[in-house]
C-alpha cells in the first residue's frame, strides 16, 4: 500500500495567480487598517493614500517580476535579498518581517474571536483559540488547500465585500452629510504621510505570489500576476475605504471632527453628553471589527452574518498560508543550527515539521494574549507597515544590483529605483511616527474619554 | 555529454543514490513516490536525471526524454556538495542558490531525504 503520492504539477493559470496575490494580501486585519485609515484621514483622503501606496507597489511588482525571473526560487524575498545583498543582510531584513507576520496572525486571531463572539454565544478568547488550534491542526495533518480552492475563496471574499461596500456607499449617497464624510477636512502633511504608510500595509503579502514560481513554467507569468494583483487590490481597497467612510453616516455619535482640532472636539463633546459602555464590554470590540458595520450599513442582518463568515474564510487562508510558509522557514533555520535543532524534525508521512508548527502555534497563542490593547495592535500594524516598507525598499534596490541588473540598464532606472526605495522607507517610518501620535477621535470616542 | 563536469555531477549523484539505497527504512518511507528528478548545473554543461519508482531508484541517467517532475538548478559546486551529502540542501535553497521547478511537496520530500542522509 503506497504511503505517499507524487505531487501533481499542473501550473496555475493567470487568474489563479492573481487571486493568490490578492488572497495573501487580504485578511481581516486589513479591515482594521482601513478603519484606522478612516479615523486618521477619512473619505477621499484614505482613497488617495491607497492610490499612492498602490503606485509604489506597482513599481515593486515590476522589480519583483525581474527578481523572480532571474532567481525563480520558492523562497521568495529571502532568496532575492540574500542573492543581492548577502545572506546576513537578507536574514536581518527578513527576520523582523517574519516576527511581525506572527504578530499579525495574533491580531487576526483576536479579530476572529471578536467576530465569532458577535455571531455565536462564545467569548472572544475562546473564538480566537479555537481558530488558532483548528488552523494549526489542519496544517499539522498535512492537508494543504489547493491554489485553485484558495482562488475561489478569495474571489468569493472580494466579490462579497465589494457588493456590500457598493451597497453601503449607494445607500448613504442620499443622506445630507454624505459629502462631509466623503471629503472631510484636509489632514496634516504628517498624517497624510503616515496614512500612506498605513495603506502600504494593505498590500503586504501580495508579493508572496513569487513563492509560486516553482509551479509556473511560463516566463513573465509571476511579474504579470503581481502587477494585476496590485491593480485589483487598489480598486478593492479604494472601494472599501469609501464604504468605511459611509458606515457612520447618520450616527450622531460618529460626527467627523477636523484632525487635531482640540477646540472643536471639546465643543462637540460637551454638546453631546453620550455615555458609552466602558472598555472591555462588548461594544469595545467594535473597533476591532469595523467590517461588520459594513454589513449593518448594507441594512441586512444576514449580510452581517455573511460578512462574519467571509472574515473567517479570509483569516483561515491567511493563517494557514503563514503557518505553512513560516514552519518551512523555522525548519530550515533549525536545520542550519540557527534555531534549536529539535525544530528541524520532519514528519515523514505528512511532510510537515511538527515541532516547528507547534512552536509557531505557541507563539501565536502567546501573542494573542499579549496584544490585548488597541495601542499595541495599532503598533503592530504600524510596525508591519514600517518593516514592509524597509523590505520592499531593499527588494527594489536589489533589482538594480547583480545578479538581477541587466548590464546595459540605463542609469535613470537606477535613480528611479532609489527614489521608490526612499519613498517606501519614508512612508513606512511615517506610519510608525503617526502611530505614536494618536489620531483625532470621532465624537463617540471624545465623549467616552470624558 | 561525458565532459569532466558531467562526470563530476554523475559521480556525486551516484554517491547520493548509494547512500539512499543503503537506507531501506528511508526507501520504505517513500513508497508510492515516483518522480523524475533532473539536476542541472547553471554554470556548466552538466545535467543528470534520476527516476524513482514506488520510492526505489529506477534509473540514473545523463538525459531523459520524459519531462522531469522536479528540476533542480544550481551551480555545479552546490549541486555536487548536496549530492555528495556534504551540505544540507535547505540552506542553499533558502538563500536562492538552489532553484526548483516543480511541486513544493516533491521538493520538500527530496529535501527530507537529503537531510536524513546528510551526516551534519
Amino acid at each position: 500500500m503506497p504511503h505517499v503520492k507524487t505531487a501533481k504539477t499542473a501550473a496555475p493559470g493567470p487568474v489563479t495567480l492573481v487571486a493568490t496575490g490578492c488572497g495573501t494580501a487580504i485578511a481581516c486585519v486589513c479591515a482594521l487598517d482601513l478603519g484606522e485609515l478612516e479615523r486618521r484621514l477619512g473619505g477621499l483622503w484614505s482613497v488617495l493614500a491607497v492610490a499612492v501606496a498602490a503606485l509604489l507597489c506597482a513599481a515593486l511588482a515590476r522589480a519583483l517580476g525581474r527578481l523572480s525571473t532571474v532567481v525563480p526560487s520558492g523562497a521568495g524575498l529571502m532568496a532575492f535579498l540574500s542573492r543581492g545583498l548577502g545572506r546576513r543582510v537578507g536574514l536581518m531584513l527578513m527576520l523582523p518581517y517574519v516576527a511581525l507576520v506572527m504578530a499579525l496572525v495574533a491580531v487576526e486571531a483576536r479579530i476572529v474571536g471578536a467576530v465569532s463572539a458577535r455571531l455565536l454565544p462564545i467569548s472572544p478568547t475562546v473564538g480566537a483559540l479555537v481558530f488558532l488550534v483548528w488552523t494549526w491542526a489542519i496544517a499539522r495533518s498535512g492537508l494543504r488547500p489547493g491554489l485553485r480552492a484558495q482562488a475561489v475563496a478569495t474571489g468569493v471574499l472580494m466579490i462579497g465585500f465589494s457588493l456590500l461596500a457598493l451597497a453601503g456607499v449607494i445607500g448613504a449617497a442620499h443622506r445630507p452629510d454624505f459629502a462631509v464624510h466623503i471629503l472631510p477636512a484636509a489632514p496634516s502633511p504628517l498624517a497624510l504621510l503616515g496614512g500612506i504608510g498605513q495603506a502600504l500595509f494593505l498590500f503586504m503579502g501580495f508579493e508572496l505570489v513569487t513563492n509560486q514560481v516553482e509551479l509556473v513554467r511560463a516566463p513573465g507569468a509571476i511579474g504579470s500576476a503581481l502587477s494585476r494583483s496590485v491593480r485589483l487590490l487598489t480598486v478593492f481597497y479604494a472601494l472599501m475605504a469609501l464604504a468605511f467612510s459611509t458606515i457612520n453616516i447618520g450616527d450622531p455619535q460618529r460626527v467627523p471632527i477636523p484632525p487635531r482640532d482640540g477646540l472643536r472636539q471639546a465643543e462637540l463633546a460637551s454638546a453631546h453628553a453620550i455615555v458609552l459602555p466602558p472598555p472591555g464590554s462588548g461594544a469595545d470590540g467594535d473597533w476591532l471589527t469595523p467590517q461588520l458595520g459594513l454589513g449593518a450599513a448594507a441594512g441586512s442582518p444576514i449580510g452581517a452574518a455573511a460578512i462574519g463568515l467571509l472574515c473567517m474564510l479570509a483569516s483561515f487562508t491567511s493563517f494557514n498560508g503563514a503557518l505553512l510558509t513560516l514552519s518551512r522557514l523555522v525548519y530550515a533555520l533549525a536545520a542550519q543550527g540557527m534555531l534549536p535543532r529539535r525544530l528541524a524534525r520532519m514528519d515523514a508521512k505528512r511532510m510537515v515539521p511538527p515541532d516547528a508548527l507547534a512552536a509557531l502555534l505557541a507563539a501565536a497563542v502567546a501573542l494573542t494574549f499579549l496584544l490585548s490593547t488597541r495601542a499595541l495592535i495599532n503598533a503592530v500594524l504600524a510596525g508591519a507597515a514600517g518593516v514592509a516598507g524597509l523590505v520592499w525598499a531593499a527588494a527594489v534596490t536589489v533589482r538594480e544590483r547583480p545578479p538581477f541588473v541587466e548590464p546595459d540598464r540605463p542609469r535613470r532606472h537606477r535613480v528611479a529605483a532609489l527614489a521608490v526605495a526612499a519613498l517606501f522607507v519614508v512612508f513606512g517610518c511615517g506610519a510608525i511616527v503617526e502611530c505614536l501620535n494618536p489620531p483625532a477621535p470621532v465624537l463617540a470616542e471624545v465623549v467616552h474619554a470624558h | 555529454m561525458n565532459s569532466p563536469v558531467q562526470e563530476r555531477l554523475r559521480q556525486a549523484l551516484a554517491c547520493f543514490v548509494t547512500a539512499y539505497e543503503a537506507s531501506p527504512e528511508l526507501v520504505a518511507e517513500q513508497r508510492g513516490w515516483s518522480p523524475i528528478i533532473a539536476l542541472a548545473a547553471s554554470d556548466a554543461p552538466a545535467r543528470v536525471v534520476v527516476s524513482l519508482d514506488d520510492g526505489r531508484i529506477a534509473r540514473a541517467a545523463a538525459a531523459e526524454t520524459t519531462p522531469p517532475t522536479l528540476e533542480i538548478t544550481g551551480d555545479l559546486d552546490t549541486l555536487c556538495d548536496v549530492l555528495a551529502l556534504r551540505r544540507d540542501p535547505n540552506e542553499p535553497y533558502l538563500f536562492g542558490e538552489l532553484v526548483v521547478t516543480g511541486a513544493e511537496a516533491d521538493f520538500v520530500r527530496l529535501d527530507y531525504i537529503a537531510s536524513r542522509l546528510c551526516p551534519t
